[in-house]
């Protein structure tokens, strides 16, 4: 007998491919049949993992990347990676809330027919924002926070985006400026909903919370004590969603002794090879060893130290559960592996959840943040060394990677979504 | 002299390792007298280079020598299958494979003069003579003046990997199809032994460079197979360079599963000889081992993917 399918639609991005894959693993485990529909360039990713995948239209020639616009868009992006939040509302969270709206209006007709040809019993909604197809699909949906808690507000919660404490006094300037700079997006957006038969949304808000179920990726250890406690029966919280990937074996390094740091920005942050670079060569002179994802960039570095090994993708939670401290841009997906394996982060955030997450790491004591620029290779050896030698950390990690190891959220996550299915 | 003993040890190190050849062709169990004579028709040398091998075997724990004579099998040939042969290669540990190992992970430049190596690995001339003649006996790196020698391309980026699969999409269907395949039916049997002891470990277990060893032998004996003495000569020399350079390997579980059952399809058809069907599993398995993730993304960008490629 099959078990019902299951269609998971992750954005394009890799935190949110894989956290869904940990979701997909457990819906299989469970009876159910997950299926995923990919945007290009992702096909092949799930497949690779058993999943059976549908593809979204290729975009048109104009819209894809060449050489040409991949430059542009390299340059175009680096400059905001060492802005404040409230600096980049302007030039690269508005723009890119633009660019999320077109590719929402893009894919709607190819995603109407595909979901009608599939037929699933329910729809997992991985994204930032509403795809009118899958709210019409007349099918229970299910939305997937695994950014940050900040996409569900809450006056005791930071203001999305912003690496703001609740209660800093910036914070209405900062939600102002923040609605200013998406309201043209907005605006847009809205008139799309209305015409695809939805309603409009509140201002700055891009995607509902579903009437079904929302999974909150917030494990208890950095979770916000909410004023307006979110409804039991509605959302979920998963204490991290880790997927089940290939056994690393760390590689031979010529200078092999100490312990062992894994640096990841993200396929994004691989961009910015000068900052990998200058970490790289103040590596050399730290008494660990690193491993070091550069995503598509490996022909950018010569030279590589006898501590460091680069490499262009990692089996990531295989080699965290090995790391003793992971460098990562805030990425939730990141930020949650690295509790789960109970292991520190250093979060050098560039953008979106990113400001959150590293404040929300300072807050709760399980990691530190550094500003990407403007650091000393002693200020970045001096916070490696405390981080890595600190006694009370490890033992408050280890803590919380026992409770989340208990907990498994990728099964509660697969659990909550097939009760939502014998029930509706 | 010391390149002498280098020379000597080499060739021991060979003789090593298609004994070990000989024990999985034959399917020798655990406890198996290895015979000296034996060994030394099935290799077909003398016994003196034969018991240098077995001291290599031993040392290595591959056997076991007793007192009252003679040596044993001191492992399985499933063991074998999935642990590969370390300590065998004439590379391993040596100057040769730490002088590759820095090329390809970038701490080493394309081009290197003798002296430069020296200082590096604080080694003298004539061993860094040695390390040169082997990695230029596989084609890694080739003289460039006197003094001077340069690293050919090694698949050390996604970049390379790309080609590489290219070239080999291009080349291994035509290997089967050339007239004159003919596979040595001994070595079908250890193969298959070792690839399915593998398929039945659990998820989690299974380890990407045992199984980049198993996937270059399986192309290695299609190769080697093949009617058609460039294409023979061309794909075995690649496979040397993926086996010893080919590094970015992570590949999920059920990939790596449903690649060796593909490899034993291929095999299947192989042995029935039905030759233009098992060229097209190989394109069908080339295809699917060609998953390029994307370079970059970001919301609302579409990233490039394998179907951009020019």
């Amino acid at each position: 007998m099959t078990g019902p399918l299951v269609a998971l639609f992750p954005e394009a991005s890799f935190g949110s491919a894989l956290n869904c894959v940990g979701i997909a693993q457990q819906l299989q485990r469970q009876g159910a049949v997950p299926v995923f529909l990919c945007h290009p360039g992702f096909n092949g990713i799930f497949a690779e993992y058993g999943f059976r995948e549908y593809q979204l239209p290729v975009a048109s020639t104009a819209a894809r990347q060449t050489e040409e616009t991949w430059q542009a868009f390299v340059t175009a992006h680096l400059e905001h990676f060492s802005r404040t939040p409230t600096a980049q509302l302007a030039t690269y969270v508005a723009p890119t809330w633009e660019a999320i709206v077109d590719s929402v209006v893009r894919v709607e007709d190819a995603l109407e027919a595909l979901l009608k040809r599939i037929g699933p019993r329910a729809i997992v909604l991985d994204n930032v924002i509403m795809f009118p197809a899958v709210a019409n699909a007349g099918v229970p949906w299910v939305r997937v926070v695994s950014c940050a808690e900040t996409e569900i507000p809450d006056p005791n919660v930071p203001p999305y985006l912003s690496g703001m404490a609740a209660d800093d006094p910036g914070r209405p300037a900062f939600e102002a400026a923040y609605l200013d700079a998406v309201d043209a997006a907005h605006r847009r957006y809205n008139v799309f909903r209305r015409r695809c038969a939805l309603a409009p949304l509140p201002a700055g808000q891009f995607l509902e919370p579903s009437p079904h179920l929302n999974l909150l990726l917030a494990p208890r250890a950095i979770r916000h004590e909410r004023a307006q406690p979110l409804p039991e029966d509605r959302f979920v919280f998963l204490d991290g969603c880790i997927r089940e990937e290939a056994q690393f074996e760390p590689p031979r390094l010529p200078v092999d002794d100490g312990p062992l740091v894994y640096l990841s920005f993200g396929s994004l942050g691989a961009i910015d090879t000068p900052l990998i670079g200058r970490m790289i060569e103040a590596f050399s002179t730290l008494p660990a060893r690193f491993l070091v994802n550069v995503g598509g960039f490996l022909e950018h570095y010569q030279q590589v130290p006898d501590n460091v090994c680069l490499g262009s993708w990692f089996p990531q939670p295989s080699v965290v559960a090995q790391a003793d401290l992971f460098i990562h841009h805030g990425g939730n997906n990141s930020y949650c592996e690295a509790l789960y394996h109970g292991v520190p982060s250093l979060v050098m955030p560039y953008c979106w959840d990113g400001h959150d997450n590293g404040l929300r790491a300072e807050q709760t004591g399980t990691g530190r943040t550094l500003r990407r620029h403007g650091w000393s290779s002693r200020q970045l050896g001096d916070t490696l060394t405390m981080l890595l030698n600190d006694p009370a950390l490890r033992e408050r990690m280890a803590g919380i990677s026992g409770r989340m190891a208990r907990e498994n959220g990728a099964a509660v996550a697969a659990r909550a979504i097939l009760r939502k299915l014998d029930r509706g | 002299m010391p390149e002498t003993r280098s020379t000597t040890h080499r060739n021991h190190l060979k003789l090593a390792r298609r004994i070990v050849e000989v024990v999985l062709e034959r399917g020798f169990p655990e406890g198996a007298h290895l015979t000296e004579s034996a060994l030394s028709t099935a290799c077909g040398v003398s016994r003196t280079p034969i018991r240098s091998a077995l001291k290599i075997l031993e040392e290595n724990g591959f056997v076991r020598k007793r007192d009252e004579g003679g040596y044993f099998l001191n492992t399985t040939p499933e063991r074998i299958a999935a642990d590969g042969l370390p300590g065998l290669d004439d590379r391993e540990g040596s100057l040769a494979e730490r002088i590759l190992s820095d090329r390809a992970e970038r701490r080493i430049a394309d081009v290197q003069s003798v002296g430069t190596l020296m200082r590096r690995y604080d080694a003298p001339r004539v061993s860094v003579l040695d390390a040169i003649k082997i990695l230029n006996s596989d084609g890694i790196i080739v003289q460039l003046t006197s003094r001077t020698w340069a690293f050919q391309p090694i698949l050390d980026t996604p970049d390379a990997q790309e080609e590489s699969l290219f070239l080999r999409m291009a080349l291994e269907p035509q290997a089967i199809l050339a007239p004159g395949f003919r596979m040595d039916s001994g070595k079908i049997g250890p193969l298959r032994r070792q690839m399915e002891e593998f398929l039945h470990r659990p998820d989690g277990g299974m380890s990407s460079r045992v199984f980049l060893h198993m996937d270059c032998a399986f192309h290695s004996f299609v190769a080697e197979s093949s009617g058609n003495r460039f294409v023979r000569g061309t794909l075995l020399a690649h496979q040397r360079l993926r086996l010893t350079t080919q590094k970015d390997h992570a590949i999920p579980d059920f990939r790596l599963r449903q690649s060796l059952g593909e490899h034993l399809d291929i095999l299947d058809s192989l042995e029935r000889m039905q030759l233009p069907l098992a060229a097209d599993q190989m394109t069908v398995h080339l295809r699917r081992s060609r998953i390029r993730k994307p370079r970059t993304v970001n919301r609302g960008i579409v990233p490039p993917g394998p179907g951009s490629a020019p």
